[in-house]
């Protein structure tokens, strides 16, 4: 990590040119210019620490940062890849004692603009554009966590409904048939999601429905998919 | 095993004759009649469940049988 003097102005323009959606005027790219601390680090450097007390939010100028978080089972969960442009770790920046809610790693060479958590106030007092730039960036953080979320909860319903579809299928020899309904309810989930997994299990070809009739195809797929 | 023609169960002692799944069989599959719903073009039933989803009473029942393709050994 290396602390140099703030860069001129034109690579601020570069720096938020890259989203139409994220502006900020000449005159806050100025103002930003005397706030910011450029920093560079090569790549798989760890920028910021899940946990540890916020020092500071990051804009990307070059290259591409990774935010992860550790699951409990010690597994790297990637929320989002970003590059030139875009922003992470702003949320602590408004919360007192905020402390990092994600890690970053330097997935390539990256260039940052480090703006300090003591220098924030100042800088939305003197740039009104950042407070704007930043909402804007936390809209689309959201979009994007609530699409992960949703996704996250289909992954975990398709692993539970392969594990059912396996059981069911080996199971004894008295057929009982299944309602959605009733299959949401066994799994602890809605409808829609079952339909949503049947889907997503029939377009992989693991299974195909027939009239009234789930059908298993592909028992080393269906079984990895439980495993999930 | 599954007859060709396994359908929808209309349950006609629940049913409100709301329409609902005249209104939204994709493959208008269902008529309504004097006596309720009909699925009157079996053939055109696709089984999607869509009537199932849509029925505001649970009078539609559309079940799966879970079974290996025997195909498959
Ligand atoms: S299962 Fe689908 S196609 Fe068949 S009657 Fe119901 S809505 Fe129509
Ligand atoms: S949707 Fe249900 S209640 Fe309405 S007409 Fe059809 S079966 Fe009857």
């Amino acid at each position: 990590m290396s602390d140099r003097p703030p860069a001129h102005v034109d690579h601020d323009s570069q720096l938020f040119a890259s989203r139409s959606e994220s502006t900020l005027s000449a005159g806050a790219l100025t103002c930003m210019a005397n706030i910011v601390v450029p920093r560079a680090y090569p790549a798989e450097t760890v920028i910021v620490v899940e946990g540890e007390p916020c020092e500071a939010a990051y804009f990307i100028v070059e290259g591409n940062v990774e935010v992860y978080r550790m699951s409990f089972q010690g597994r790297q969960q990637v929320l989002v890849r970003l590059g030139p442009g875009q922003a992470f770790n702003t949320v602590p920046l408004f919360q007192v004692n905020g402390c990092n809610h994600a890690s970053a790693i330097a997935h390539t060479d990256v260039t940052l603009y480090a703006l300090r958590k003591e220098d924030f106030p100042r800088a939305l007092r003197d740039c009104p554009d950042l407070a704007l730039v930043i909402l804007q960036d936390f809209a689309n953080r959201l979009a994007h966590l609530t699409d992960l979320v949703e996704d996250l909860a289909l992954r975990s319903v398709r692993g539970r409904l392969a594990q059912f579809l396996l059981q069911q299928a080996n199971g004894s020899a008295v057929t009982q048939k299944w309602t959605q309904d009733e299959m949401a309810a066994h799994l602890g989930t809605v409808r829609d999601m079952i339909g949503r997994s049947l889907r997503a299990l029939t377009n992989e070809r693991m299974i195909k429905l027939d009239r009234g009739r789930i059908v298993l195809l592909d028992r080393a797929a269906l079984e990895a998919e439980a495993q999930n | 095993m599954v007859d060709q023609w396994t359908l929808p169960e209309i349950d006609l002692a629940l049913c409100t004759r709301c329409g609902q799944c005249v209104a939204q069989c994709p493959t208008q599959a269902v008529e309504m009649q004097a006596t309720g719903p009909v699925i009157v073009r079996p053939a055109d039933c696709t089984y999607c469940t869509t009537c199932e989803a849509v029925c505001p009473v649970g009078a539609i029942t559309c079940a799966f049988e879970i079974a290996w393709d025997k195909s498959a050994f």
